[in-house]
């Protein structure tokens, strides 16, 4: 049977279906080339040196180094507070809670995950800066640490749900093991299950990695929106910028055709780069867990 | 007591801590949305239009924009996502390839949504000539929960038991038939969850759609293809950003409330669907 056969004899029902699998498979690619061919303009004009480049003056000069920096940092600040308490109620929901309050948790967790970004994005506004100005003695409370404190509380339902379900995915024939040689459940949770369940573990933090970069709008309204490295860089009560509240500022009067756009969707292709990369190694190790 | 057991209490007491506060957190946000947003809610501001820039008046027709473009979104959506899971299940057979697309569908999960905006605008914005108006929101929305609906529909699909597929290929079904008769019926619940939870997502989705869909006053409903809406996520945006301001501040909470109870009916809608499934199951 040749191939023109073994095509025509398939009903309309693989048809419509392929398409949609098409659409469905392609549109990273098209993301992704789409991010690549729009920015090529502003890699003509300013080099490479786009990436390392300090100073951002719209119509003049292009450096997405300050963005990128503060990205990393917001991002960092999240994970480190984000982790005592995702891995602890992970571990309390998974090993040591009864299964009625387990779902409740759990519960908890997919409405908290349900939460839209603005809501984040109010509170931040309203409250939280406030907060960090009086408790901090600041000028001024839209800094860093506040879009990174905003962002812990955004990924808490994230990594704490994945992490859950690692955890959960180590057999019982373990804890069993470990029990019955005598350790304490706690000394079993941390030296049988927690061990095993590490790669399913690191994977959550991963993917919750890449979600918090990747948060636009909340970050935008605390973050200060200053493309500057503070002085000295590791000041975490200076206002700074990250790269989608980069993109979500400026989008809106740079829309078209531009260098400016070029330059948006450019910092959007390096935002995209790390994003999967995170995604892909936290995909891997959940892959790896199971 | 001995060394032992009191390293035991005190890590569970740790442990519950943490718990309790990222529990506490949930509370928290729910709190302060209800009591701040609560006394901006009345008949008029649910049903008046908004003036001055939203420091007056209602939000009813942002409460539109939200629904016309979550909705829009999701009926885009499902025939795409429901084409792409059965195209998956019944035509695709190498193991390999099906590990490559779900992989491809967990990368599109994962791409920032401020993205599917630029990009989304190009495409829908600039090739189709929609310009920035509630088509392209809504087609952009339709893209970016894409990967909601496939995983949960993906997931129904998986768990239809293999002897109700036998009995449908015995009785001579053809792949269409199959779909019709056995499919379709059998992961209603999953098509039903998805498309929920894709709703929920649309509903609080800001980045995507705030410089390519949506005005930020001024606007009624669309009269045609090319026009803007005015939503509840980008309306709650502009009154932040006058957080100074005592009336715009009330008003962001009262939006704030209205968007989080949309939200959330949808997820606990879903919550329950899938427990009560579970309850079936371990029947």
């Amino acid at each position: 049977m040749n191939l023109k056969q073994k095509f025509s004899e398939k009903g309309p029902a693989f048809w419509w279906t392929g398409f949609a699998a098409l659409i469905s498979s392609g549109t990273i690619f098209i993301l992704f080339i789409s991010l690549v061919i729009e920015s090529i303009p502003v890699f003509k004009a300013q080099g490479i040196s786009f990436l390392w480049g300090t100073d951002w003056f719209a119509g003049e000069a292009y450096g997405a180094l300050p963005m990128i920096f503060g990205s990393l940092m917001v991002t960092g600040i999240a994970v480190v507070m984000v982790l005592p308490f995702a891995l602890g109620s992970a571990i309390l929901t998974s090993e040591f809670l009864s299964g009625r309050l387990r779902l409740m948790v759990k519960a908890a967790m997919e409405l908290l995950a349900g939460v839209p970004g603005i809501i984040y994005g109010l509170m931040g506004i309203a409250l939280l800066t406030v907060w960090v100005r009086d408790v901090f003695g600041l000028i001024d409370g839209n800094t860093l640490f506040t879009a990174g404190f905003l962002l812990a509380v955004m990924i808490l339902p994230t990594v704490m749900t994945l992490s859950e379900d690692a955890l959960r995915s180590v057999p019982g024939e373990f804890r069993d093991t470990a029990l019955s040689l005598g350790l304490t459940r706690m000394e079993m949770v941390f030296k049988v299950v927690v061990p095993q369940a590490l790669p399913g573990l690191a994977g959550a933090v991963f993917l919750g990695v890449g979600r918090a970069m990747g948060e636009t709008i909340a970050v935008m309204l605390v973050i200060g929106g200053i493309d500057r490295i503070p002085q000295p860089w590791f000041n975490l009560f200076a206002a700074g910028q990250s790269i989608p509240s980069k993109i979500g500022r400026e989008a809106a009067e740079a829309l078209g055709f531009d260098v400016q756009w070029s330059a948006l969707i450019a910092l959007g292709l390096v935002l995209f780069v790390m994003v999967m990369t995170l995604t892909s190694a936290g995909n891997i190790l959940l892959r790896k867990a199971r | 007591m001995n060394r032992r057991l009191f390293k035991e209490r005190t890590i569970l007491f740790t442990l519950y801590g943490f718990t309790v506060c990222g529990c506490l957190v949930l509370a928290v946000i729910l709190a302060t949305v209800f009591m701040k947003g609560a006394p901006a809610i009345s008949g008029a501001f649910l049903f008046e239009e908004s003036r001055n820039f939203g420091l007056e008046g209602g939000i009813f027709y942002q409460i539109a924009g939200t629904l016309i473009l979550m909705m829009g979104a999701a009926l885009v959506c499902l025939p795409v996502a429901l084409g792409s899971v059965l195209f998956q299940t019944e035509f695709l057979h190498s193991p390999q390839v099906k590990k490559i697309f779900r992989l491809l569908i967990y990368s599109l999960n994962a791409v920032p949504t401020i993205i599917f905006g630029l990009i989304g605008y190009l495409f829908f914005g600039v090739f189709l000539e929609a310009g920035v108006s509630w088509v392209t929101g809504v087609l952009i929305l339709a893209v970016m929960i894409l990967p909601t609906l496939h995983v949960s529909i993906h997931e129904a699909v998986e768990s239809i038991p293999k002897h109700y597929r036998e009995a449908g290929l015995a009785l001579g079904l053809s792949p269409g038939q199959q779909m019709r008769a056995v499919i379709l019926p059998q992961s209603l619940h999953g098509i039903v969850t998805g498309t929920l939870l894709g709703l929920a997502r649309a509903a609080g989705e800001t980045a995507a759609i705030m410089f390519t869909a949506t005005a930020f006053s001024g606007v009624r409903l669309p009269q045609s293809w090319t026009e803007p809406v005015t939503t509840l996520q980008t309306h709650i945006l502009l009154l932040a950003q006058e957080a100074a301001n005592p009336e715009a501040l009330t008003n962001a909470w009262g939006a704030g409330l209205v968007l989080m109870t949309i939200v959330f009916v949808l997820i606990t809608v879903t919550l329950w669907i899938r427990s009560g499934l579970e309850m079936e199951a371990q029947r």
